[in-house]
């Protein structure tokens, strides 16, 4: 009962509301149609105008009757026609009761929705992993857990640009996957892998999925277990699901779903999973950029400079790639460096995205393209960070 | 306090005269179509209303009993057609619009049947038979966006209350008066009236008084000062009436029946509805119907004139997750050492 609290009678909505109204005003937003005509409600609710309220509520299930927030709403808005409304899904108490689980679930989205008003990312700032952003790289997602929302960027000629936020559901269990079957989400920086059409889905996956990289090379190293994490929508029955309610998937409406797939870039688009994202100014990152393209230069240097002890120093003893050690890998790296004659070797389409938990870690994509030449290699590195110098500890090609 | 019912009861007065002179004959022909149906003869009794109608179009009574028959016979959509023709003919009626949500409810069309009711809420706001049946469509469309919310089984539904058809016009209709009417009755109305006998024992009266004596809704401002209560208020006695009040009350909360009819008179006046039997009957299947209710009472006054009483207060019902706070006068009358209710009205 503590999120009813949280939630309370309608006067959280209402400063809510107010605050999004007074955050973007005249602006157009651009979450799904539907969550905005339920905040609508909210706002009218808020407002003191219950019977707008209820008719754009009756409209909104009758456009979506499998909304199943929307009908709680709906139904408060009935009920209130003849009594005050203590709560969200303020029913009889037997019903309360048969469907307590639900009705759970149903005020923690409500609340999720709802909080989401309240707090905007600052405008034109960017998850605290997005240090560098290739132009290539067209799109990027970040998800907060603990507000159950994903956000889409957009990379402009002017940087990431937020386009729109949707509401997304996660595990069960929550966050920090570690095993197979242990129903929480991973936390890590992904890359949209494939994207499975709903022709070859069931109906329980919506109109379609995008698989993620789960396991990365960080939780390969880590010793993380577990697949088929993937973004997809929500059966022909539900609108959306509960905020905790996946197996370990990341689940959006299938209006929602429907923009994501139609505008990423396969084996390209970033996704960061963070139980809480840290929201940071363009500048406010310019700094810890720099001091890894520092480390990253050293590392060309060292490759170019045709220096094979040298540039060995800059990968960790239990380096590891695609399930070479170290030793294993030298021949490879000798035979890249022999290759270039003391020609330059310039890194094109650099991306790079932070990840700090309990380590420091940094996750590199780049074409490796030899001077003179007009194509290379795609290639992924991870970095570490021990006291104060990076390491790889995986590089491969993708 | 009592005074706004007696101001209506004076204006009344030569309404009932001209009911009662004119109805006569008109009292037996509406009983014959009702007994007809009841007896299950519809054709006939339809029959007879159409007889009647055709010399006289404009009967909102008969027109009302026919539109009954109709659904009685379990023809819905006539029925339908019937009351929706007598909303247009007599937009400020409220008994076609209750009596038309009523039918749309019975088929299931509850948002028709919630616009039909806040019509008639519309024409008459303390219309207390549209206020209940409102507050069931309610509760039954919430019940069922609530089931589809939880993806409840259909059958987790409440109990789906019974919804109250009017089956006769009230002849007086409180917002029909206008405020320069009721100013000048309220001018006409000397302060200090005494009470009329709460059971009519005229004959006429009584048939031709298919007359809840329902009050308009309060209006601040247009109401004339307070008579002076203090003379002649028996506290004792007072302290009576609240008990019986409350206890009227306990039953109701507590679905005893025999004891809820207990708190009413055989003189009992069942405003708007047929019969006796029928607003027992009513009553039991609205009261039965309910998994729980809670009836609390608050605000009370209760003024005593020798064997009449008049209690107001609000009324806060709860019952299936409605709830309704109005205010409402109950009339009672002592017989031997107990208050007996024999008259019950929202508003006040």
């Amino acid at each position: 009962m503590a999120l009813l609290v949280a939630l309370g009678p309608m006067d959280a909505s209402r400063a809510a509301i107010n605050s999004v109204n007074a955050a973007t005003p005249g602006q157009s937003r651009t979450d799904g149609p539907s969550e905005q005509r339920l905040l609508e409600v909210f706002g009218l609710m808020a407002r003191g105008q219950s019977r707008e309220a209820l008719e754009k509520a009756g409209k909104l299930v009758a456009d979506r009757p499998n909304f199943q927030l929307a009908q709680l709403v709906y139904g408060d808005l009935l009920a209130a026609r003849m009594r005050p409304l203590q709560s969200v899904g303020d029913m009889p108490a037997d019903m309360a009761r048969a469907g307590a689980a639900p009705l759970a679930d149903l005020r923690e989205e409500a609340h999720q929705r709802l909080a989401n008003l309240k707090e905007k990312p600052p405008e034109g700032y960017v998850p605290s992993q997005f240090l560098k952003m290739a132009p290539q790289t067209r799109s990027a997602m970040a998800v907060d857990a603990s507000r159950s929302r994903l956000y889409f960027f957009e990379n402009t000629g002017s940087g990431m640009q937020l386009k729109a936020d949707y509401y997304v559901s996660v595990g069960k269990a929550g966050t920090s996957k570690s095993q197979e079957g242990d129903q929480r989400t991973p936390l890590g920086v992904y890359f949209v892998s494939s994207h499975l059409d709903r022709k070859t889905l069931t109906d329980f996956y919506g109109i379609g999925a995008l698989t993620l990289n789960y396991p990365n090379m960080l939780d390969v190293r880590r010793g993380k277990s577990g697949s088929g994490i993937w973004l997809h929508g929500t059966p022909s029955t539900q609108f959306s699901r509960a905020p905790r309610s996946t197996d370990g998937c990341l689940v959006l409406s299938n209006p929602d779903i429907r923009v994501l797939i139609d505008n990423i870039s396969l084996r390209n688009t970033p996704i960061v999973v963070a139980s809480q994202l840290v929201w940071k100014s363009p500048k406010q990152l310019e700094e810890p950029a720099a001091a890894f393209a520092e480390s990253l230069e050293s590392w060309r240097q060292a490759k170019v400079s045709g220096d094979l002890k040298k540039t060995l120093s800059y990968y960790t003893p239990d380096f590891s790639s695609y399930g070479k050690t170290l030793d294993q890998f030298k021949p490879l790296l000798k035979a890249e460096m022999k290759a270039l004659k003391g020609r330059n070797l310039e890194l094109k389409d650099l991306s790079y995205f932070q990840w700090s938990d309990t380590a420091e870690t940094m996750v590199v994509s780049f074409g490796e393209v030899m001077a003179g030449k007009r194509t290379g290699i795609h290639k992924r590195q991870y970095w570490v960070r021990s006291s104060k110098e990076w390491k790889i500890f995986f590089e491969g090609v993708h | 306090m009592i005074r706004p019912r007696l101001r209506l009861a004076h204006y009344l007065l030569p309404h009932l005269i001209l009911v009662a002179l004119a109805g006569s004959v008109r009292a037996d022909e509406y009983s014959e179509v009702t007994q007809l149906s009841r007896d299950g003869k519809f054709v006939e009794a339809l029959a007879k209303a159409d007889v009647f109608l055709s010399s006289k179009p404009r009967d909102a009574q008969m027109r009302l009993l026919k539109g009954l028959v109709q659904r009685d016979a379990g023809k819905g959509a006539e029925a339908i057609s019937t009351f929706s023709r007598m909303t247009e003919d007599f937009p400020e009626l409220p008994e076609p619009f209750v009596n038309l949500g009523v039918i749309y409810a019975d088929q299931n069309q509850l948002d028709k049947a919630r616009n039909a009711f806040e019509m008639a809420l519309r024409t008459n706001p303390s219309y207390s038979a549209a206020h209940e049946n409102l507050a069931d469509v309610y509760g039954r469309l919430s019940g069922a966006a609530y089931n589809k919310a939880l993806q409840l089984d259909v059958s987790n539904l409440a109990v789906v209350p019974k919804l109250a058809l009017v089956r006769q016009i009230n002849t007086l209709n409180p917002t029909k008066l206008t405020p320069a009417q009721l100013a000048s009755l309220a001018k006409a109305t000397p302060a200090p009236v005494q009470i009329p006998p709460a059971a009519p024992s005229a004959a006429v009266v009584a048939q031709a008084k298919p007359v809840p004596i329902s009050e308009p809704a309060a209006r601040p401002g247009r109401e004339a000062p307070a008579p002076a209560q203090t003379q002649g208020v028996d506290t004792a006695s007072a302290r009576e009436v609240e008990q019986s009040v409350q206890a009227w009350a306990a039953a109701w909360s507590a679905k005893d029946m025999r004891a809820y009819f207990a708190a009413y008179s055989r003189d009992f006046d069942p405003a708007g509805k047929h019969s006796r039997s029928e607003w027992e009957e009513e009553r039991r299947s609205r009261i039965e119907g309910k998994a729980s209710i809670s009836v609390k009472l608050s605000e009370m006054q209760a003024h005593v004139r020798g064997n009449n009483a008049v209690a107001r207060f609000r009324q806060d019902y709860r019952a299936n997750g409605i709830s309704i706070s109005s205010r409402k006068t109950l009339e009672l009358v002592r017989q031997g050492d107990n208050w007996k209710i024999v008259r019950e009205a929202v508003g006040g």
